[in-house]
Protein backbone atom coordinates (compact mmCIF):
# COMPACT_ATOMS: atom_id res chain seq x y z
CA UNK A 1 0.00 0.00 0.00
CA UNK A 2 0.90 3.40 -0.86
CA UNK A 3 1.19 6.03 2.08
CA UNK A 4 -2.13 7.86 2.12
CA UNK A 5 -1.98 11.34 1.28
CA UNK A 6 -5.46 11.92 1.56
CA UNK A 7 -6.37 15.62 3.75
CA UNK A 8 -7.29 13.97 6.67
CA UNK A 9 -4.40 11.41 6.67
CA UNK A 10 -2.75 14.19 6.31
CA UNK A 11 -3.61 16.53 9.06
CA UNK A 12 -3.62 14.14 11.38
CA UNK A 13 -0.01 13.67 10.74
CA UNK A 14 0.38 17.04 11.52
CA UNK A 15 -1.82 16.79 14.58
CA UNK A 16 0.76 13.66 15.69
CA UNK A 17 3.77 16.37 15.37
CA UNK A 18 4.78 16.25 11.71
CA UNK A 19 4.03 19.88 11.47
CA UNK A 20 5.95 20.13 8.35
CA UNK A 21 3.33 18.27 6.53
CA UNK A 22 0.73 21.25 6.74
CA UNK A 23 3.16 22.96 3.91
CA UNK A 24 0.86 19.97 1.71
CA UNK A 25 -2.42 20.91 2.85
CA UNK A 26 -1.41 25.10 2.16
CA UNK A 27 -0.66 23.83 -1.36
CA UNK A 28 -3.83 22.23 -1.59
CA UNK A 29 -5.67 24.47 -0.28
CA UNK A 30 -4.69 27.86 -0.03
CA UNK A 31 -5.95 29.12 -3.30
CA UNK A 32 -9.80 28.26 -2.60
CA UNK A 33 -9.46 29.50 0.83
CA UNK A 34 -8.36 33.00 -0.69
CA UNK A 35 -11.23 32.99 -3.24
CA UNK A 36 -13.35 32.26 -0.51
CA UNK A 37 -12.49 35.20 1.53
CA UNK A 38 -12.55 37.49 -1.61
CA UNK A 39 -15.96 36.59 -2.89
CA UNK A 40 -17.07 37.13 0.97
CA UNK A 41 -15.80 40.13 1.33
CA UNK A 42 -14.03 41.64 -1.60
CA UNK A 43 -10.51 42.64 -0.23
CA UNK A 44 -7.74 40.70 -1.06
CA UNK A 45 -5.34 42.01 1.03
CA UNK A 46 -7.46 40.97 3.74
CA UNK A 47 -8.38 37.52 2.27
CA UNK A 48 -4.43 37.00 2.19
CA UNK A 49 -4.42 37.47 6.05
CA UNK A 50 -7.25 35.72 6.53
CA UNK A 51 -5.62 33.07 4.81
CA UNK A 52 -2.42 33.42 6.77
CA UNK A 53 -4.47 33.23 10.20
CA UNK A 54 -6.63 29.89 8.95
CA UNK A 55 -2.99 27.99 8.60
CA UNK A 56 -1.68 29.60 11.82
CA UNK A 57 -4.75 28.54 13.80
CA UNK A 58 -4.67 24.95 11.79
CA UNK A 59 -0.83 24.95 13.77
CA UNK A 60 -2.55 25.92 16.83
CA UNK A 61 -5.36 23.42 17.40
CA UNK A 62 -3.66 20.76 15.32
CA UNK A 63 -4.52 18.45 18.08
CA UNK A 64 -7.73 18.61 18.40
CA UNK A 65 -8.28 17.57 14.81
CA UNK A 66 -10.45 14.42 14.62
CA UNK A 67 -9.19 12.36 11.68
CA UNK A 68 -12.65 10.57 11.36
CA UNK A 69 -14.16 14.47 10.53
CA UNK A 70 -13.76 15.71 7.13
CA UNK A 71 -10.82 17.83 6.55
CA UNK A 72 -12.42 20.34 4.44
CA UNK A 73 -15.58 21.32 7.15
CA UNK A 74 -13.04 21.76 9.72
CA UNK A 75 -11.14 23.77 7.61
CA UNK A 76 -14.30 25.74 6.54
CA UNK A 77 -15.20 26.19 9.87
CA UNK A 78 -12.04 27.32 11.11
CA UNK A 79 -12.03 30.06 8.15
CA UNK A 80 -15.21 31.35 9.54
CA UNK A 81 -14.17 31.51 12.76
CA UNK A 82 -11.39 33.56 11.75
CA UNK A 83 -13.31 36.08 9.54
CA UNK A 84 -15.68 36.89 12.69
CA UNK A 85 -12.71 37.20 14.86
CA UNK A 86 -11.46 39.74 12.28
CA UNK A 87 -14.87 41.56 12.79
CA UNK A 88 -14.56 41.42 16.37
CA UNK A 89 -10.86 42.52 16.81
CA UNK A 90 -11.34 45.31 13.47
CA UNK A 91 -14.83 46.43 14.61
CA UNK A 92 -15.79 45.12 10.99
CA UNK A 93 -14.48 43.11 8.48
CA UNK A 94 -13.32 45.55 5.27
CA UNK A 95 -15.86 45.52 3.09
CA UNK A 96 -14.94 46.73 -0.30
CA UNK A 97 -17.36 49.12 -2.04
CA UNK A 98 -19.71 47.33 -4.46
CA UNK A 99 -19.35 49.73 -7.04
CA UNK A 100 -15.60 49.61 -6.63
CA UNK A 101 -15.37 45.85 -6.82
CA UNK A 102 -17.95 45.17 -9.32
CA UNK A 103 -15.24 47.70 -12.01
CA UNK A 104 -12.61 45.88 -10.64
CA UNK A 105 -14.01 42.71 -12.16
CA UNK A 106 -15.18 44.18 -15.22
CA UNK A 107 -11.70 45.29 -15.96
CA UNK A 108 -10.36 41.73 -15.00
CA UNK A 109 -13.10 40.31 -17.48
CA UNK A 110 -12.36 42.80 -20.31
CA UNK A 111 -9.13 42.82 -19.72
CA UNK A 112 -7.90 40.52 -22.51
CA UNK A 113 -8.69 41.71 -26.42
CA UNK A 114 -11.44 39.78 -28.02
CA UNK A 115 -13.94 40.80 -30.77
CA UNK A 116 -17.04 43.08 -30.00
CA UNK A 117 -18.97 39.72 -28.89
CA UNK A 118 -16.41 38.80 -25.98
CA UNK A 119 -17.00 42.98 -24.58
CA UNK A 120 -20.93 42.36 -23.54
CA UNK A 121 -19.81 38.96 -22.23
CA UNK A 122 -18.13 40.79 -19.75
CA UNK A 123 -20.14 42.99 -19.01
CA UNK A 124 -22.78 40.17 -18.33
CA UNK A 125 -19.93 38.67 -16.24
CA UNK A 126 -19.50 42.05 -14.52
CA UNK A 127 -23.17 42.05 -13.83
CA UNK A 128 -23.84 38.68 -12.10
CA UNK A 129 -20.65 39.72 -10.31
CA UNK A 130 -22.43 42.72 -8.73
CA UNK A 131 -25.79 40.69 -8.74
CA UNK A 132 -23.45 38.24 -6.27
CA UNK A 133 -22.02 41.04 -4.12
CA UNK A 134 -25.77 42.29 -3.67
CA UNK A 135 -26.81 38.96 -2.18
CA UNK A 136 -27.48 38.56 1.65
CA UNK A 137 -23.79 36.81 3.07
CA UNK A 138 -25.78 33.87 4.11
CA UNK A 139 -26.82 33.28 0.61
CA UNK A 140 -23.75 34.09 -0.73
CA UNK A 141 -21.77 31.98 1.43
CA UNK A 142 -24.03 28.82 0.33
CA UNK A 143 -23.35 29.72 -3.14
CA UNK A 144 -19.06 29.86 -2.53
CA UNK A 145 -19.05 27.07 -1.19
CA UNK A 146 -21.06 24.52 -2.97
CA UNK A 147 -20.53 26.30 -6.50
CA UNK A 148 -17.08 27.68 -6.05
CA UNK A 149 -15.39 25.72 -3.74
CA UNK A 150 -16.86 22.25 -4.94
CA UNK A 151 -18.56 20.94 -1.22
CA UNK A 152 -20.39 18.35 -0.90
CA UNK A 153 -23.85 18.84 1.02
CA UNK A 154 -22.79 16.97 4.02
CA UNK A 155 -19.53 19.08 4.48
CA UNK A 156 -21.03 22.48 4.03
CA UNK A 157 -24.23 20.84 6.79
CA UNK A 158 -21.15 20.63 9.19
CA UNK A 159 -19.64 23.78 8.52
CA UNK A 160 -22.84 25.76 8.83
CA UNK A 161 -24.28 23.57 11.74
CA UNK A 162 -27.48 22.05 9.82
CA UNK A 163 -28.99 19.44 8.29
CA UNK A 164 -28.10 18.16 4.78
CA UNK A 165 -31.69 18.84 3.48
CA UNK A 166 -31.43 22.60 4.85
CA UNK A 167 -28.69 22.66 2.83
CA UNK A 168 -30.11 21.94 -0.40
CA UNK A 169 -33.44 23.92 0.62
CA UNK A 170 -30.86 27.42 1.12
CA UNK A 171 -28.89 26.27 -2.14
CA UNK A 172 -31.98 26.10 -4.20
CA UNK A 173 -33.13 30.05 -2.23
CA UNK A 174 -29.70 31.52 -3.22
CA UNK A 175 -29.71 30.78 -6.60
CA UNK A 176 -33.10 32.38 -6.70
CA UNK A 177 -32.54 34.80 -5.37
CA UNK A 178 -29.35 35.40 -7.32
CA UNK A 179 -31.64 35.17 -10.73
CA UNK A 180 -33.65 37.94 -9.33
CA UNK A 181 -31.29 40.13 -8.08
CA UNK A 182 -29.67 39.74 -11.70
CA UNK A 183 -32.64 40.38 -14.05
CA UNK A 184 -33.55 43.49 -11.43
CA UNK A 185 -29.76 45.17 -12.32
CA UNK A 186 -30.43 44.34 -15.65
CA UNK A 187 -33.62 45.66 -15.81
CA UNK A 188 -31.76 48.76 -14.40
CA UNK A 189 -28.89 48.55 -16.92
CA UNK A 190 -31.57 48.73 -19.89
CA UNK A 191 -33.67 51.49 -18.30
CA UNK B 1 -41.53 12.99 -6.38
CA UNK B 2 -43.49 16.52 -6.17
CA UNK B 3 -42.32 19.51 -7.81
CA UNK B 4 -40.98 21.13 -4.13
CA UNK B 5 -39.06 17.64 -4.00
CA UNK B 6 -37.77 18.04 -7.56
CA UNK B 7 -36.35 21.68 -7.59
CA UNK B 8 -34.30 20.89 -4.60
CA UNK B 9 -32.67 17.67 -6.27
CA UNK B 10 -32.22 20.26 -9.62
CA UNK B 11 -28.57 21.60 -7.99
CA UNK B 12 -28.05 18.20 -6.34
CA UNK B 13 -24.74 16.33 -6.44
CA UNK B 14 -26.18 13.14 -8.20
CA UNK B 15 -29.10 13.11 -10.23
CA UNK B 16 -31.73 9.97 -9.06
CA UNK B 17 -34.56 8.15 -11.62
CA UNK B 18 -36.77 10.10 -9.69
CA UNK B 19 -35.95 13.18 -10.62
CA UNK B 20 -35.50 12.21 -14.34
CA UNK B 21 -38.91 10.66 -14.23
CA UNK B 22 -40.48 13.90 -12.52
CA UNK B 23 -38.67 15.97 -15.32
CA UNK B 24 -40.13 13.74 -17.68
CA UNK B 25 -43.86 14.54 -16.95
CA UNK B 26 -43.62 17.90 -15.34
CA UNK B 27 -43.32 20.88 -17.75
CA UNK B 28 -43.01 23.64 -15.37
CA UNK B 29 -40.30 21.58 -13.56
CA UNK B 30 -37.96 21.54 -16.81
CA UNK B 31 -38.74 25.27 -17.62
CA UNK B 32 -37.63 25.80 -13.76
CA UNK B 33 -34.30 23.75 -14.21
CA UNK B 34 -33.66 25.59 -17.59
CA UNK B 35 -33.59 28.83 -16.08
CA UNK B 36 -32.09 28.29 -12.54
CA UNK B 37 -29.90 25.82 -14.43
CA UNK B 38 -28.27 27.96 -16.98
CA UNK B 39 -27.98 30.79 -13.37
CA UNK B 40 -25.63 28.05 -11.53
CA UNK B 41 -23.84 27.12 -14.46
CA UNK B 42 -22.99 31.00 -15.07
CA UNK B 43 -21.52 31.55 -11.91
CA UNK B 44 -18.27 28.81 -13.49
CA UNK B 45 -17.78 31.78 -15.66
CA UNK B 46 -16.86 34.28 -13.46
CA UNK B 47 -12.95 34.79 -13.42
CA UNK B 48 -11.19 33.31 -10.62
CA UNK B 49 -9.21 35.31 -8.46
CA UNK B 50 -5.65 34.38 -7.73
CA UNK B 51 -3.47 34.96 -4.59
CA UNK B 52 -0.09 36.63 -4.57
CA UNK B 53 3.23 35.30 -4.39
CA UNK B 54 3.86 36.49 -1.06
CA UNK B 55 1.10 34.20 0.42
CA UNK B 56 3.27 31.00 0.15
CA UNK B 57 6.58 33.39 1.26
CA UNK B 58 4.58 34.72 4.68
CA UNK B 59 3.37 30.53 4.84
CA UNK B 60 6.90 28.85 4.55
CA UNK B 61 7.99 31.64 6.92
CA UNK B 62 5.34 30.87 9.58
CA UNK B 63 5.90 27.26 9.29
CA UNK B 64 9.85 27.70 9.85
CA UNK B 65 9.20 29.53 12.70
CA UNK B 66 6.93 27.46 13.93
CA UNK B 67 8.94 24.71 13.71
CA UNK B 68 11.96 26.37 15.15
CA UNK B 69 9.67 27.14 18.08
CA UNK B 70 8.67 23.62 18.18
CA UNK B 71 12.28 22.09 18.53
CA UNK B 72 12.92 24.93 21.46
CA UNK B 73 10.66 24.91 23.54
CA UNK B 74 11.21 20.83 23.61
CA UNK B 75 12.95 20.11 27.45
CA UNK B 76 16.68 20.07 27.34
CA UNK B 77 18.21 17.00 28.61
CA UNK B 78 20.13 17.72 31.83
CA UNK B 79 23.69 15.65 32.52
CA UNK B 80 25.57 14.60 35.37
CA UNK B 81 29.10 15.37 35.40
CA UNK B 82 30.40 11.94 34.71
CA UNK B 83 28.61 11.21 31.49
CA UNK B 84 29.72 14.69 29.92
CA UNK B 85 33.27 13.88 30.90
CA UNK B 86 32.31 10.61 29.24
CA UNK B 87 30.56 12.32 26.17
CA UNK B 88 33.87 14.51 26.18
CA UNK B 89 36.49 11.67 26.48
CA UNK B 90 34.31 10.60 23.46
CA UNK B 91 34.00 13.10 21.45
CA UNK B 92 38.13 13.50 21.96
CA UNK B 93 38.57 9.85 20.77
CA UNK B 94 35.87 10.35 17.90
CA UNK B 95 37.57 12.85 16.27
CA UNK B 96 41.03 11.05 16.41
CA UNK B 97 39.63 8.33 14.86
CA UNK B 98 36.91 9.29 13.28
CA UNK B 99 37.53 9.31 9.77
CA UNK B 100 39.01 6.35 10.10
CA UNK B 101 35.82 4.71 11.43
CA UNK B 102 33.73 6.23 8.58
CA UNK B 103 31.90 3.55 6.37
CA UNK B 104 31.11 0.93 9.72
CA UNK B 105 27.83 1.59 9.66
CA UNK B 106 27.98 3.62 13.05
CA UNK B 107 25.72 7.21 12.51
CA UNK B 108 25.81 9.35 15.82
CA UNK B 109 21.75 9.91 16.12
CA UNK B 110 22.01 13.65 15.99
CA UNK B 111 23.26 13.25 12.78
CA UNK B 112 20.49 10.52 11.48
CA UNK B 113 18.15 13.11 12.69
CA UNK B 114 19.31 15.79 10.88
CA UNK B 115 19.23 13.14 7.84
CA UNK B 116 15.77 12.37 8.75
CA UNK B 117 14.90 16.15 8.64
CA UNK B 118 16.72 17.13 5.31
CA UNK B 119 15.36 14.13 3.89
CA UNK B 120 11.44 14.96 5.00
CA UNK B 121 12.20 18.80 3.53
CA UNK B 122 13.62 17.20 0.46
CA UNK B 123 10.32 15.32 0.19
CA UNK B 124 8.07 18.19 0.87
CA UNK B 125 9.70 20.00 -1.70
CA UNK B 126 9.16 18.28 -4.07
CA UNK B 127 5.17 17.07 -3.31
CA UNK B 128 4.56 20.77 -2.83
CA UNK B 129 5.92 21.48 -6.35
CA UNK B 130 4.66 18.77 -8.19
CA UNK B 131 1.47 19.65 -7.27
CA UNK B 132 1.44 23.36 -8.98
CA UNK B 133 -0.29 24.87 -11.62
CA UNK B 134 2.42 26.10 -13.57
CA UNK B 135 4.29 22.89 -15.97
CA UNK B 136 7.71 24.70 -14.86
CA UNK B 137 6.77 24.37 -11.21
CA UNK B 138 6.09 20.89 -11.64
CA UNK B 139 8.81 20.03 -13.66
CA UNK B 140 11.11 21.53 -10.51
CA UNK B 141 9.33 19.22 -8.63
CA UNK B 142 10.13 16.36 -10.23
CA UNK B 143 13.89 17.62 -10.41
CA UNK B 144 13.75 17.89 -6.73
CA UNK B 145 12.70 13.92 -6.68
CA UNK B 146 16.29 13.03 -7.35
CA UNK B 147 17.09 14.37 -4.11
CA UNK B 148 14.45 12.10 -2.35
CA UNK B 149 15.06 9.03 -0.65
CA UNK B 150 14.39 5.78 -2.99
CA UNK B 151 12.75 4.24 -0.61
CA UNK B 152 10.20 7.14 -0.05
CA UNK B 153 6.97 5.64 -0.94
CA UNK B 154 5.32 8.99 -0.98
CA UNK B 155 7.15 10.60 -3.63
CA UNK B 156 7.18 7.36 -6.09
CA UNK B 157 3.20 7.85 -5.75
CA UNK B 158 3.81 11.19 -6.65
CA UNK B 159 5.98 10.33 -10.14
CA UNK B 160 3.70 7.78 -10.98
CA UNK B 161 0.69 9.92 -10.66
CA UNK B 162 2.58 12.53 -12.84
CA UNK B 163 3.60 9.87 -14.92
CA UNK B 164 0.03 8.69 -15.24
CA UNK B 165 -2.26 11.70 -15.43
CA UNK B 166 0.03 14.92 -15.87
CA UNK B 167 -1.42 17.08 -19.08
CA UNK B 168 2.44 18.60 -19.72
CA UNK B 169 4.14 15.60 -21.98
CA UNK B 170 7.45 17.40 -20.44
CA UNK B 171 6.56 16.66 -17.32
CA UNK B 172 5.37 13.05 -17.83
CA UNK B 173 8.59 12.65 -20.08
CA UNK B 174 10.68 13.80 -16.74
CA UNK B 175 8.90 11.53 -14.38
CA UNK B 176 9.75 8.79 -16.02
CA UNK B 177 13.77 9.32 -16.04
CA UNK B 178 12.99 10.17 -12.20
CA UNK B 179 11.45 6.72 -11.82
CA UNK B 180 15.22 5.02 -12.68
CA UNK B 181 15.95 6.06 -8.70
CA UNK B 182 13.65 4.48 -7.66
CA UNK B 183 14.32 0.79 -9.57
CA UNK B 184 14.92 -1.23 -6.42
CA UNK B 185 10.83 -1.23 -5.73
CA UNK B 186 9.20 -4.13 -7.50
CA UNK B 187 6.07 -1.89 -7.13
CA UNK B 188 7.65 0.95 -9.37
CA UNK B 189 8.36 -1.87 -12.28
CA UNK B 190 4.50 -2.89 -11.99
CA UNK B 191 3.44 0.44 -12.57
CA UNK B 192 5.21 1.47 -15.03
CA UNK B 193 4.43 -1.93 -17.35
CA UNK B 194 0.98 -0.88 -15.87
CA UNK B 195 1.23 3.13 -17.27
CA UNK B 196 2.53 1.49 -20.58
CA UNK B 197 -0.75 0.85 -22.24
CA UNK B 198 -2.50 3.93 -20.97
CA UNK B 199 0.10 6.09 -22.82
CA UNK B 200 -0.34 7.88 -26.32
CA UNK B 201 2.24 10.21 -26.51
CA UNK B 202 4.95 8.45 -28.26
CA UNK B 203 7.63 10.19 -26.69
CA UNK B 204 6.83 9.05 -23.49
CA UNK B 205 5.87 5.42 -24.97
CA UNK B 206 9.59 5.00 -26.13
CA UNK B 207 10.59 6.33 -22.60
CA UNK B 208 8.87 3.85 -20.53
CA UNK B 209 9.89 1.18 -22.99
CA UNK B 210 13.61 1.97 -22.77
CA UNK B 211 12.61 2.74 -18.74
CA UNK B 212 11.39 -1.36 -18.80
CA UNK B 213 14.75 -2.25 -20.82
CA UNK B 214 17.00 -0.92 -18.53
CA UNK B 215 14.94 -2.27 -15.31
CA UNK B 216 15.20 -5.87 -17.09
CA UNK B 217 11.67 -6.41 -16.26
CA UNK B 218 10.68 -9.51 -18.02
CA UNK B 219 7.18 -8.72 -16.44
CA UNK B 220 6.39 -6.41 -19.92
CA UNK B 221 6.61 -8.51 -22.38
CA UNK B 222 2.83 -8.69 -22.26
CA UNK B 223 2.44 -5.19 -22.56
CA UNK B 224 5.04 -4.68 -25.08
CA UNK B 225 3.64 -7.62 -27.59
CA UNK B 226 0.64 -5.79 -27.06
CA UNK B 227 1.68 -2.70 -28.40
CA UNK B 228 4.07 -4.01 -30.67
CA UNK B 229 0.68 -5.86 -33.02
CA UNK B 230 -1.04 -2.54 -32.37
CA UNK B 231 -1.60 -0.84 -35.98
CA UNK B 232 -3.35 2.15 -34.47
CA UNK B 233 0.13 2.86 -32.70
CA UNK B 234 3.22 5.06 -34.07
CA UNK B 235 5.43 3.32 -36.41
CA UNK B 236 8.65 4.19 -34.08
CA UNK B 237 7.15 2.67 -30.79
CA UNK B 238 6.18 -0.20 -32.47
CA UNK B 239 9.85 -1.03 -33.52
CA UNK B 240 11.11 0.22 -30.25
CA UNK B 241 8.67 -2.42 -28.52
CA UNK B 242 9.96 -5.19 -30.93
CA UNK B 243 13.72 -4.25 -30.01
CA UNK B 244 12.67 -3.77 -25.87
CA UNK B 245 10.82 -7.81 -26.61
CA UNK B 246 14.50 -9.05 -27.84
CA UNK B 247 16.63 -7.27 -25.54
CA UNK B 248 14.22 -8.87 -22.65
CA UNK B 249 14.26 -11.85 -24.09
Amino acid sequence: MLVNTKDNAVMAEVSAGQVARLALLFERHHRALFRYFVSMHGDREQAEDLVQEVFVRMLRYRTSYDPAQSFTAWMYQIARNSAVDHVRKRGAVRVVDIDTFAERRAELVSASPGPEESASHGQNLALLRRAMDQLPEDKREILVLSRFQGMKHEDIAEVLGCEVGTVKVRIYRAIRALEQIYFALEKEKVS
Amino acid sequence: MTCEQARLQMLGETEGQDLAAHMASCEACRNELSRIGAMWQSLDLLPLEEPAGQVRQRFYEMLGAYRQGLSSAEPRKTYRWWQLAAAAALLAIGLGIGYGMRGNGQVPAEVSQLREEVASMRQLVALSLMQQQSASERLRGVSWAYQAEPSDREVLEALLTAVNHDTNVNVRLAAVDALRRFSASPETRRAVVEALPSQTTPLVQVALIDLLVDFKEREAAGALKTLAANRDVNDGVRQQARWALEKLQ
